[in-house]
């Protein structure tokens, strides 16, 4: 177990969400979209430039950019 | 009449439903003081009218951006009577949590499962009895897109608007998420709270009121602030927050969040089996080479010269057949009315008028065609993705590049396309800075001067080099507006990928018919205003002077009369009419203006005060308020020079009256450029940008900031081309 955050993962890697801390607009707008406490997070790939990245979250996909993915902390199996 | 709220996710079918369930019958408009518009239909059946309103797609209703106030507001009113809840099957988790808010509200809901044979697809079995049981309303299995179960939708609205169903009623038995019983203990003492308020309470739960100030809703503490239980609720409000905090370790927000997530996921559980996993799906396929590293641009970029084409190329066709058509009309009635001013009005004044209001409407057309076509499909959001970190880097977003790219061609319908950013900070950035780019209308400009005062390869160096400075300009305008204006409006890139969709022919063309005739009611009036104050300011008091109209007339015959070959005739007949409006335009109100302005031009245009006709540019300028390219008519009016060349000659009249007569110099010239670049956006820009802000004050802020800019960067290329010794 690892503890990590979400904009360090390359392309293929996940993990388990452990929370989020964002200010307040962006808090509400990534717990609207499924990204809560306990749910598996998957990179599926990045944008050609690097940023932003592809997630895969309730089997749905969903783009963050790396500022909004350094607010979400997870724990990765590796 | 009843009315009925369409609610779901952005991407869960709403549109395609709504416009199965309304046909042809449909109005759009907007929603009071803000920038969303509001689309709404009628249906009628069993004698029964019911208004279905189409809410703006939504992932929550805890109301942080426009669309979502906009939806929430209207969802709480009493004005929705029941509502439809579009669920997309193939995404029914994520659906789900919205609707866990919309049950708190405790209105007749009826569920309508869209998108099913996506959903069989991807391997789901849905229980639908057992989902409609657990949600407490009716579920329709729909197929929005081909009109699948819009009966069966339309008769379980019926049956919820004449409430005949009692087992169904929401307020005999709701469903609802239950959060806790610490959680759950804070929302009942905070109900309490609320209900001290009657004007609260009066149409919706106290249990609603409760939720939505315990996960911060701005609307929602605004309001229940205004309550004279105030002081009472807000002390309440503090203790349920901080014992939960406290007790819980999360923000409230975040436990909300969790639980509705809980239950959507559970009722995923019980309802749904998906069989085996399928193989990799296609989107995933067509994402790996539309977002690859090594196609995604070109295929980006092919995709972006295939829609400028269309727009402006194929659209030139349509635009040509409209000048061609007002043209026609133009002669048709300055030959059979009677000279004077009401003719001129009409003929000069009104049509020139109506002729730049429709003159847009082919590309308006096309390119918002492309656009709702690259929505439906989800490429949209595939460029964005890629474009985002470009885009980011001069304070836009993602999607800011279709009326970045667009604006090249016409900056008006570039602005109406930015009618696909969601949120109203980048949508104000992006409207401010697209008028910078160098669209087609300015192209003459440049070529008139460049040709005038630069060898060719310098000319052509020029026009490359406005182009880019605008491009420039707009990206530094674009990070300094995000740092001062909009640096509090935090707007997150939290964009959802759909998967590739085939569009629905039909709904693009309803896109493209409804943007036209928003477009003619809303920018159309203000346009045709602003070309007829235009011809009043240029023609007047000249073509009132009867004297000066007489002498024309008078020396027009006296050509006539010399008998010369017609050719040469005409020729001369078009040089008097020059000159005759030359001597109107010059003594018209316009050119008064113009000199009023010569001293705030002088400067750029004239720094060593030896120009006697410096007033002239302020003139033309004046009249590119128009549109920019007049500024070359005004130009060859003012100067009574013709702006066409002869065969083989290398600069036309104009160009060699500029050369030998204005004053003007290279560098001038350039400042020239420079100037008409930045300056004001013309007025349809002007008008779009009312129409999209909705605001007069972004209106006259993108006006004056344009001249300010405008003025500023003419006056550098002056002064800094002085410095290193040109002229």
């Amino acid at each position: 177990m690892a503890m990590k955050r979400l904009s360090e993962l390359g392309a293929g890697e996940g993990g388990r969400i452990v929370r989020v801390e964002a200010d307040a607009a962006v808090q509400r707008r990534l717990l609207d979209m499924g990204l809560v406490r306990g749910e598996a997070v998957q990179v599926n790939r990045l944008a050609p430039l690097g940023d932003p990245m592809e997630l895969v979250v309730k089997g749905y996909h969903l783009s963050l950019r790396r500022g909004e993915s350094a607010c979400i902390h997870i724990e990765t199996e590796a | 009449m009843a009315t009925v709220a369409l609610a779901g996710n952005p991407n869960c079918g709403k549109t395609s439903l709504f416009n199965a369930l309304t046909g042809a019958h449909q109005h759009v408009g907007n929603w009071p003081g803000v920038t969303v518009e509001r689309r709404s239909g009628t249906f009628r059946q069993d004698g029964l009218a019911v208004e279905v309103v189409d809410l703006p797609g939504t992932y929550s209703l805890a109301a942080r951006s426009e669309d979502e106030r906009v939806a929430t507001d209207f969802l709480a009113s009493q004005e929705a009577d029941v509502i439809v809840n579009v669920l997309d099957a193939s995404n029914l988790e994520r659906n789900l949590y919205l609707t866990t808010q919309l049950l708190e509200l405790r209105k007749p809901v009826v569920f309508a499962l869209n998108m099913m044979d996506d959903a069989v697809r991807d391997g789901w079995t849905l229980d639908v009895p057992t989902l409609s049981a657990l949600l407490g309303g009716p579920v329709v299995v729909t197929v929005g897109n081909r009109g699948e179960g819009i009966e069966a939708l339309k008769a379980a609205i019926l049956a919820q608007v004449r409430g005949d169903d009692p087992s169904l009623d929401p307020a005999q038995w709701p469903p609802r998420v239950t959060y806790g019983d610490d959680v759950e203990g804070e929302i009942r003492r905070l109900a309490e709270e609320v209900r001290r308020d009657e004007v609260l309470t009066a149409h919706l739960p106290g249990r609603w009121w409760a939720l939505r100030l315990l996960e911060g809703a701005p609307d929602a503490l605004e309001e229940a602030g205004r309550s004279h239980a105030a002081q009472a609720i807000q002390a309440q409000l503090a203790r349920s927050r901080a014992f939960l905090e406290a007790h819980l370790g999360a923000g409230v927000d975040t436990l909300l969040a969790e639980r509705r997530y809980g239950f959507a996921h559970g009722l995923v559980r019980e309802v749904g089996r998906r069989e085996g996993h399928p193989a990799r799906h296609l989107t995933d396929r067509l994402d790996a080479v539309l977002t690859g590293r090594f196609l995604g641009f070109p295929i980006f970029l092919i995709v972006m010269v295939a829609i400028y084409t269309l727009t402006f190329v194929v659209g030139k066709y349509p635009q040509d057949w409209v000048s061609a058509g007002m043209g026609w009309l133009h002669d048709t009635a300055a030959a059979h009315l009677p000279p004077g001013e009401l003719t001129s009005l009409f003929v000069d004044g009104v049509i020139p008028g109506v002729g730049s209001v429709l003159v847009f409407l082919p590309s308006i057309m096309i390119l918002m065609g492309c656009v709702s076509f690259l929505e439906d499909t989800g490429y949209m959001a595939r460029a964005a993705f890629i474009m985002d970190r470009l885009m980011h880097l001069m304070g836009l977003h993602g999607k800011s590049f279709i009326p970045l790219i667009m604006g090249m061609g016409c900056n008006t319908p570039a602005i109406q396309a930015t009618r696909t950013l969601e949120a109203r900070s980048d949508r104000l950035i992006t409207i401010l800075v697209t008028p910078f780019m160098s669209c087609s209308a300015r192209l003459p400009v440049y070529i008139l001067l460049a040709g005038a005062f630069f060898r060719p390869l310098q000319g052509a160096l020029a026009v490359v080099g406005m182009h880019l400075l605008g491009f420039a300009v707009a990206i530094v305008a674009g990070k300094v507006l995000r740092l001062t204006l909009f640096r509090r409006e935090n707007a997150p890139f939290v964009m959802e990928l759909p998967p590739y969709r085939l569009p629905v022919l039909k709904t693009t063309l309803l896109h493209m018919w409804e943007k036209a005739t928003v477009f003619l009611r809303k920018a159309g009036t203000l346009i045709f205003a602003g070309a007829t104050l235009i011809w009043f300011l240029s023609n007047y008091p000249g073509l009132a002077d009867r004297d000066l109209a007489a002498r024309h007339r008078a020396a027009e015959a006296a050509v006539r009369a010399q008998g010369l070959p017609e050719a040469e005739e005409k020729a001369k007949l078009e040089d008097l009419d020059l000159a005759h409006k030359g001597t109107i335009m010059n003594s018209s109100l316009a050119a008064r203006f113009g000199k009023v302005l010569e001293p705030a031009f002088r400067p750029l245009f004239d720094p060593d005060h030896r120009r006697a006709e410096a007033w002239k540019d302020g003139v033309a300028l004046t009249a590119g308020f128009l549109a920019k390219e007049i500024v070359v008519g005004t130009m060859a009016v003012v100067h009574q020079a013709r702006a066409e060349g002869e065969d083989g000659a290398a600069l036309s009249p104009l160009q060699q009256s500029l050369r030998d007569r204005s004053g003007l110099t290279p560098l001038t010239a350039l400042a020239f450029m420079v100037f008409v670049l930045i300056y004001t956006p013309c007025l349809g820009t002007v008008g779009m940008i009312y129409k999209e802000t909705r605001s007069l004050g972004w209106t006259l802020f993108s006006v004056g900031y344009g001249l300010g800019l405008g003025w500023v960067l003419a006056w550098i290329t002056v002064a800094g081309g002085r410095l290193l010794g040109f002229a």
